[in-house]
């Protein structure tokens, strides 16, 4: 019997499939993007319903780790990590990026432009990734990036290249999928770090021994 | 009897109050109001309970339960609170008094019917616990609304031994996992970002959050070692769901979640500050109340009344600024050193003199304490102290660093035993416990026990392990809240960074 895979993925909304082997059995998605705290345990307790098994039955668990805003994809890949932790099972990482390109690049058929996959980074920023297409078991070949820059600095980047552009969003049917190819592909990884792509907003004061005003505001 | 937060009193209803409760059941229900028969046979009955809410004489709202003995299932009557006297928790002063009724005579569930077009009084069912099972088409008549039925599961009480509890606490800087049997500790294992925080000088919430999230396995492997138990061996997962750092706090939240769905074990949020106060339990087997707590940290200053853990936990007043552990890191940055600002201050305080310098003590003014009498302030006290600083600075005068750490923390301390002890001599509580990280300070220990012992008043300071943020007093809170038969959080509880000390436990 093929294995059971739980993927979960908060870079954007929450969204989290169950497979098995390469089969998606099940998918849940909510789309709000500032809830992930609220949707995760439901989002999960859905999924495997929805796959019909009891929790137990799950061997691997992939995550998406980003690129994506700080607090909806950590509370993802903390999820992830403790769903593993109860039952047992494999935990492994993935690109969200990634996820969309498989997506994208499997409904766009045979081609040799290079797609540029973008998300939402907020603060008028995105996530941007540039692959050049599939490996013969479906794992995107990733060739520039992952990186977060404006919009307008993304267009410039490759204003001298014909290139196809997706405005898929992120599905953990697809983390799945990119998944199983990896394993096929021996590109598989257990890495789960969160991929901020930002440093946390802090500042070191300047001089600690600060006098008057600094301390008072 | 019971006290609720605003200026009214809550206890059964007898005959005498019948016309009373006529006349606020005529005024609520206009279109289908009982009858005066209907309701004296109520209120009079051996299987129902009848409350009243009385501001001074007057009537303000009443509520009814039934619970037929031998049937497990028992049913909310009635609820009532006049127009004026609402959006004052009268309405959920009165559940809860039923709910603990129900509880009390062994119902297994609860029922309820609400109109469809009533959201505040669904949303105070929701939180409550209950759950929309079924609709009655068009069931208030003449007006041709549909009632929702509600349902509240208590849960099944007894796993035929003590539960065995995981804790995950995420508010602040520290990852805490812990685990209980009952009220007997058997693992709390902290892992701390202080000091990636120092050279910011406080804590970055961002930076904490982070750090949550590398901590989780580790810090949950070590606990259950520390245990000598499996994760097969939890019986269910008990969360900090605030007050705290949202960023911080959703971490645990989603992990928690995750991990109750995996095991297929019950879940339930818990309160962060009332965690604090519950962790007497697992020294001394069980908590004294009445108590006053004064919960002093980087993040929180709060007096609480605690009359009983579960059910009454009232915040008599709490922090208009910064915190007391704040303050002291703040603080040491003007003296130029290092954080986390106590330790320091209080190494550098060993040898000066508390009197040398008289600090400011906030909110203690005649004026103030009228308002403020359980309220702290230390925004004023930080900047006296950089005031003097600067005075001494500009006339090119040695500071006398040692003098300064010691008013200064004499300053703080001096306010948060004052007010605590107030509030015990208030209320006529002779117990004081003490909860959070600045209780490392030994001042504070040494001025509370000095106090405490010329009032009378029993102190009580949980080991220090305990008394810093941590998840053993989360297993704990979750373990009372099982054993008093409580159903379970549902999956989608919010994280909440400003939940508020009576809302013991998040549904």
């Amino acid at each position: 019997m093929p294995n059971w895979t739980l993927c979960v993925d908060t870079s954007a909304g929450t969204t989290v499939s169950v497979l098995q082997g390469g089969e998606v059995k099940s998918e849940v998605h909510f789309e709000e993007n500032m809830k992930h705290a609220e949707r995760i345990g439901d989002a999960i307790a859905q999924a495997i319903a929805g796959a019909n098994i009891s929790p137990s039955r799950i061997t691997s668990v992939v995550v998406g780790r980003g690129p994506a805003p700080f607090t909806g994809l950590r509370i993802g890949i903390a999820a992830a990590v403790m769903f593993a932790e109860g039952v047992g099972a494999k935990l492994f990482g993935v690109s969200s990026l990634d996820a969309i390109a498989r997506a994208a690049l499997e409904q766009r058929g045979q081609s040799q432009t290079p797609l540029l996959v973008t998300a939402d980074a907020r603060r008028s920023e995105n996530y941007w990734a540039l692959y050049s297409g599939l490996t013969k078991a479906g794992s995107p070949i990733l060739i520039a990036g992952p990186g977060v820059a404006k919009p307008a600095e993304i267009d410039a980047m490759f204003s001298d290249q014909a290139i196809d552009r997706t405005k898929l969003k992120i599905s953990a049917a697809y983390i799945g999928k990119v998944f199983e190819a990896q394993l096929i592909d021996g590109t598989s990884s257990h890495n789960v770090e969160a991929m901020y792509l930002r440093e946390a907003d802090a500042v070191a004061p300047k001089v600690l021994r600060d006098f008057g005003k600094k301390v008072s505001g | 009897m019971a006290k609720g937060s605003s200026n009214y009193l809550i206890r059964e209803a007898t005959e005498a109050d019948l016309p009373a409760i006529m006349n606020l059941e005529n005024s609520c229900f206009a279109n289908d109001a009982w009858d005066s028969e209907t309701m004296h046979f109520e209120v009079v009955a051996h299987h129902t309970f009848y409350l009243g809410a009385f501001d001074g004489e007057q009537l303000i709202g009443f509520a009814g339960l039934s619970k037929i003995p031998g049937n497990e299932q028992a049913d909310i009557q009635t609820i009532a609170v006049s127009e004026s006297a609402r959006g004052q928790g009268v309405g959920k002063a009165l559940m809860e008094v039923l709910l603990k009724e129900a509880r009390r005579l062994k119902a297994e569930e609860l029922f309820l019917e609400v109109r469809a077009d009533n959201p505040a009084a669904q949303k105070l069912y929701l939180n409550l616990g209950f759950e929309h099972i079924d609709t009655r088409k068009r069931y208030y008549q003449p007006d041709d609304v549909d009632a929702w039925v509600m349902r509240l599961q208590f849960a099944r009480t007894s796993i035929g031994r003590e539960p065995i509890v995981l804790g995950i606490e995420t508010s602040c800087d520290e990852t805490g996992i812990g685990i209980v049997r009952g009220n007997t500790l058997l693992a709390n294992i902290i892992s701390s970002s202080m000091d990636e925080h120092a050279r910011f000088g406080g804590v970055v919430p961002e930076i904490a959050a982070r750090a949550h999230l590398e901590a989780l396995r580790p810090t949950l492997n070590q606990a259950l070692a520390k245990a000598n138990l499996s994760l097969k061996d939890i019986d269910a997962i008990a969360v900090t769901n605030g007050p705290g750092l949202g960023g911080a706090l959703m971490v645990g939240v989603g992990a928690a979640k995750a991990l109750s769905v995996a095991l297929e074990k019950p879940i339930y949020a818990v309160n962060h500050l009332v965690g604090h106060v519950g962790v007497d339990i697992l020294e001394r087997g069980k908590l004294e109340t009445p108590t006053v707590a004064l919960l002093v940290s980087g993040g929180h200053t709060s007096l609480l009344l605690v009359r009983d853990l579960l059910e009454d936990v009232e915040l008599l007043g709490e922090t208009i600024d910064d915190a007391a552990g704040e303050a002291f890191d703040k603080v040491a940055r003007v003296l130029g050193l290092k954080y986390p600002g106590g330790p320091e201050i209080d190494k550098a305080a060993a040898t000066g003199d508390p009197k040398a310098i008289r600090f400011p003590r906030g909110l203690s003014l005649p004026k103030d304490m009228e308002k403020h009498r359980y309220d702290f302030s230390f925004s004023g006290l930080k900047t006296a102290v950089a005031r003097w600083v600067e005075k001494a600075d500009a006339a090119g005068e040695e500071l006398n660093l040692a003098d300064v750490a010691a008013s200064f923390r004499e300053a703080v301390v001096d306010v948060l035993v004052t007010k605590a002890v107030n509030a015990c001599l208030d209320h006529k509580v002779p117990r004081l416990l003490l909860g959070g990280g600045v209780v490392a300070n030994a001042r504070l220990r040494e001025l509370a026990a000095e106090r405490c012992a010329a009032h009378g008043i029993e102190l009580r300071i949980p080991a220090l392990s305990l008394c810093t943020d941590n998840g053993a007093m989360i297993a704990a809170l979750g373990a009372q809240l099982i054993m008093s038969g409580r159903a379970p959080s549902s999956l989608h509880f919010s994280a909440d960074s400003t939940l508020p000390v009576t809302q013991v436990q998040s549904h």
